[in-house]
């Protein structure tokens, strides 16, 4: 619109005017089509409507509706006009240019057929994917004459399918789709992937159902039910295409109403459960696995059950027998049957159902417990078994050994043994008498042949040498009267006279004795310590002890050696040494008699004090020996220790208390024999030899003597003679025995003194409580300067 | 997936599918002339596999038998053309080329005659529009039928091994009223398919600089 050049010239000021309303109207206009623009926009947002184009091929010119101008963001009145064909590419994204002018140039030269996506960049830059779907319109002469299609914005669909991609490949979920009666199935290139076939979108229900395994549900199921409802998980196998690789799948899905045609149509998902299936199938062989080696140590157990010859059973916490294998039945001769129900103790021999309830309180109470009880037999005999019961909650398991044979050795094993320590005893007196019935001849011999001699030269009147006869009779009589000694010493009845012993001196005075019983083969050296404390003990006794330890270290050096016999003093305690009992401290002497000999084992060390235990061949030891030490050491109150090493030789010490009378030592055979001053007597002995011997020694000793041969005659005299001195009894006199008639002759004459003489004193061992004040006891055989030495000191004694 | 990629770009492989659309939309113009019918085309899909893969492809797509329509074509590129049809489509096809008038026995008697005339028409539009478009001339030969699996059609040929690739275009026609349906295969060696791809480069030139 031009200024000047109008037909009309308006007034200057009234052109302004017109000009400037004029230009109001159309700044109002422009608003206004803003706002008609705006509202299209937003209508055409609302409705989704798509945005047609068309291209007319031979016009070159492209026209395109509100929509499409929209969508590539142009002027939607121009593209109502129609604009160049060029305009169809803007605000295409560049990566999707060429693409696009490639399918258009297709259709340009006679393709039919174009579907395309692409992005369409918008004036803020954001891009929005559109498909365009559109078709080549033809002339008569196929030549294309229109390109016509519309674009509809795919953004939101583009963004699900991605996801529903990414969805499927991430989870490797295929989706199917099958509608009713098509022989075609809609599937996702996942789902051709899960099967091994190449992807695609339409497959035949045939060639996706003949990878699945014969025995299992097809995928694709050959008929729909009639309503709409979700399906169940289905599992199969399928074997895939390509590889021929089986696997397990799994399908679900629901059937819904198809929205295209009459039918159903089913949608559902398919995945690989391959993995889990292996993993299910090595739980099932695992399980079953283990549930056939569970059988198979079922069989073992039943096996062990049913074989064992022991009883195997199972009670209640009562003992009532649940369970009982067959060995049951084979011991008790009774059907398994008739055990089940009944009480174990009910079983028992009656003598032992006490030891049977015993035996499952304190399984119960403990856990656990072992007894031995008999059971009875079905023919009424008793049978052994070791039982071994262990409780479980409110079960017992209880386990039997067959033990009758057994007992039965056990039994005969112990008879045996006795019979055979009562034939060894007896083989050891027979031995023991007849050694000393050998020894006693021997010394009788000399007796009797001395005393014959004397007796045919008195006869004859030869007196000249008859001492000698005499001094060799008294000789034998005293070894004799030793040898009994030592009898009584080892069956410990021989009352020990303790007295304090000076042990060098005996020691040193059994040196020729010790000399002449060990042969010239071994060396003797006797080394007592000059400090050597008294012992009390009784020194006969010990004189025998030592004698029987050389005898043995003799034996033990057949080839000869070297024999010591020592002694030293020391300070022990109870159990420093074998049978020591004393408490607190004390000194004993000790005297070790040491060879070289063989020495012994440990397992013979621990049984040489045994009574009868020998090392030497039969005929050649009584065993006794080593004990008789034992006995004796044990009654002097001291003990034996012995020390001895195989091939190293043996020592063994005896331990004698020591004693605090240093002065009053017994040193034997050396002052005179003491005298009587008419004292009077009474005598009385049932043995005539004796009792004539004391009575003529007495008057020979220059005592009065009165005889009487047993308690009723003492008694006669007691009460006649109104004075007696002392009274000299025999102990085992015929009825009334001597300490009981000392007792009666104490009632006539209570200051009485009383010596009792005995040979065999079984009630006189502890002499302190047989002996009352005033009493002695001498024991048979004595010399008789031993006789006068006791009449005298209890003359001579006015409180004894 | 089998497919060997002879490197064809994303945008070849386009190209190639357009002449194909191209070649597909005139073979579908003649054939609708034939059968006096719409005929609707599907958007045709390219595969480069090898022979192998394009037999299972087919068995897996198809599990019926199928009939071809085979020829060879020499020129600038070299091969043979297939057009596949599974075996009850084809007569069904056969049916819609002679007319509904036409009696089932007079159908079956001319079944292979009006498939090999068909596809005659629709394998030279085709071919023939693709060799045009690229700039070219092929030499066809004369149609020959045959039949079997998809591995027997692909393994007819003697001198092809299993390895070799196969453009593979996959299209579905459909006639109005008839279900028909069908594939055109391309077999071709590594020289035609190197030369193929050359022409696509320059076809790609040229429309998208006319088209600018």
């Amino acid at each position: 619109m031009s200024h000047a050049e109008g037909p009309d010239r308006i007034d200057e000021d009234g052109a302004d005017d017109l000009r400037n309303q004029l230009a109001a109207e159309l700044a109002r206009l422009r608003s206004d089509i803003r706002d008609a623009e705006h509202r299209l926009h937003l209508t055409l947002d609302a409705a989704g409507a798509t945005g047609g184009w068309e291209w007319d091929i031979p016009g070159k010119r492209l026209t395109g509706d509100a929509r499409f101008a929209t969508l590539t963001s142009q002027d939607p009145v121009e593209l109502a006009r129609g604009v160049p064909t060029s305009r169809f590419f803007a605000n295409i994204a560049a990566d999707d240019q060429k693409r696009i002018r490639l399918a258009v140039a297709g259709i340009l030269a006679g393709a039919e057929i174009f579907s395309k996506d692409y992005r369409l960049v918008k004036g803020d830059g954001t891009t929005r994917w559109v498909h365009a779907k559109g078709r080549a319109i033809f002339g008569a002469d196929d030549e294309p004459l229109k390109f016509v299609g519309d674009l509809v914005d795919v953004t939101e669909q583009k963004r699900v399918q991605e996801q529903l991609r990414i969805a499927q490949s991430a989870g490797a979920i295929g989706t199917f789709e099958h509608a009713q009666g098509f022989g075609t199935v809609t599937v996702s290139e996942q789902f051709c992937r899960l099967l091994g076939l190449h992807p695609t979108r339409i497959l035949p229900v045939a060639t996706v159902n003949q990878l699945v395994h014969p025995d299992d549900r097809p995928i694709i199921e050959p008929i729909l039910p009639d309503q709409p409802k979700p399906d169940s998980n289905i599992e199969f196998r399928v074997t895939r295409a390509d590889t021929g690789e089986h696997r397990w799948l799994a399908r679900r899905g629901e059937y819904v109403r198809d929205l295209s045609g009459p039918g159903l149509r089913y949608i559902g998902v398919a995945y690989d459960i391959t993995a889990s299936k292996s993993n299910e199938e090595r739980l099932k062989r695992l399980n079953e696995g283990l549930s056939e080696s569970v059988r198979e140590r079922t069989r073992d157990r039943d096996r062990v059950w049913l074989n064992s010859r022991d009883m195997l059973a199972v009670t209640d916490a009562r003992g009532r027998i649940l369970d009982a294998n067959p060995a049951w039945a084979a011991i008790f001769g009774v059907e398994i049957a008739d055990f089940v129900g009944k009480l174990v103790s009910e079983l028992a021999w009656p003598d032992d159902a006490d030891l049977v309830a015993a035996g499952y309180a304190k399984a119960l109470r403990e856990g656990g417990a072992a007894f031995e009880s008999r059971m009875k037999h079905a023919d009424g005999s008793p049978r052994w078994l070791s039982w071994t019961a262990s409780r479980e909650g409110e079960t017992v398991y209880l386990y039997g050994r067959h033990i009758t044979v057994e007992k039965e050795q056990e039994t005969a094993l112990r008879e045996a043994e006795a019979q055979l320590r009562q034939s060894q005893k007896m083989e050891a007196v027979g031995q023991l008498t007849g050694g000393i019935a050998h020894d006693f001849n021997n010394m009788l011999t000399g007796i009797m042949g001395a005393l014959d001699i004397i007796k045919r030269r008195l006869a004859s009147g030869r007196l000249d040498g008859v001492e000698r006869f005499m001094e060799a009779a008294t000789v034998s009589a005293q070894r004799a009267a030793g040898l009994t000694h030592r009898l009584l010493a080892f069956s410990r009845r021989q009352p020990l006279d303790r007295k304090p012993t000076d042990v060098r001196q005996l020691i040193l005075d059994m040196r020729e004795l010790l000399d002449r019983s060990l042969g010239e083969q071994v060396q003797l050296l006797v080394q007592p310590s000059p400090d050597c404390w008294a012992a009390v003990t009784d020194a006969n006794q010990l004189e025998n002890a030592l004698l029987n330890l050389a005898i043995n270290a003799r034996d033990a050096m057949p080839d000869g050696g070297q024999l010591s016999i020592e002694t030293h003093n020391v300070a022990l305690v109870g159990g420093d040494v074998p049978g020591l009992t004393v408490q607190g401290k004390h000194d004993f002497i000790a005297i070790t008699v040491r060879d070289t000999g063989s020495g012994m084992p440990a397992d013979v060390l621990e049984k040489v004090f045994e009574p009868f235990f020998t090392t030497k061949p039969i005929g050649q030891g009584t065993g006794l020996g080593l004990s008789m030490v034992y006995g004796f050491a044990q009654q002097s109150g001291g003990g034996v220790e012995i020390k001895s090493k195989l091939g190293q030789g043996t020592a063994i010490t005896l331990y004698l208390p020591r004693s605090l009378e240093e002065r009053d030592v017994d040193i034997r055979g050396t002052s005179q024999v003491p005298q009587g001053a008419g004292e009077s007597v009474l005598v009385v002995e049932d043995d005539p030899s004796v009792r004539l011997l004391v009575v003529e020694v007495l008057q020979d000793l220059g005592y009065s003597a009165v005889e009487a041969v047993n308690a009723d005659m003492a008694i006669a005299k007691l009460r006649q003679d109104i004075h007696f001195d002392l009274m000299i009894s025999d102990v085992g006199l015929p009825g009334m025995n001597g300490r009981q008639l000392a007792e009666v002759a104490r009632d006539l004459i209570p200051d009485l003194k009383v010596l009792f003489i005995t040979g065999y004193a079984a009630n006189a061992v502890n002499k302190s409580a047989f002996l009352a004040d005033g009493m002695d006891m001498i024991s048979k055989p004595f010399d008789l300067e031993q006789l006068a030495r006791k009449i005298r000191a209890m003359l001579a004694d006015p409180t004894s | 997936m089998t497919s060997v990629n002879i490197s064809l770009d994303e945008l070849e492989r386009d190209a190639l599918t357009e002449v194909v659309n191209i070649g597909v939309s005139r073979a579908a113009s003649s054939l609708r002339k034939m059968v006096g019918r719409q005929v609707l085309l599907s958007v045709p899909s390219v595969e480069i596999v090898t022979q192998a893969a394009a037999a299972s492809l087919i068995g897996q797509r198809e599990s019926e038998d199928l009939v071809a329509v085979k020829q060879d074509f020499e020129g600038a590129f070299s091969g043979r053309a297939l057009l596949i049809f599974p075996e009850t489509k084809s007569l069904e096809l056969a049916r819609a080329v002679m007319g509904d008038e036409a009696s089932a026995e007079h159908v079956l008697e001319l079944e292979s005659e009006a498939l090999a005339e068909t596809g005659n028409v629709i394998l030279n539009n085709c071919l023939g529009t693709m060799a045009n478009m690229l700039k070219q001339s092929l030499k066809m030969s004369l149609p020959e039928i045959i039949r079997g699996s998809g591995e027997q059609l692909f393994a007819h040929a003697e001198d092809t091994d299993e390895g070799a690739l196969v453009l593979f275009l996959y299209i579905n026609f459909s006639v109005q009223d008839r279900n028909i349906r069908g594939y055109i295969a391309m077999l071709m060696d590594l020289p035609s398919m190197a030369a193929l791809k050359i022409l696509i480069a320059d076809f790609i030139d040229r429309v998208t600089e006319d088209a600018g």
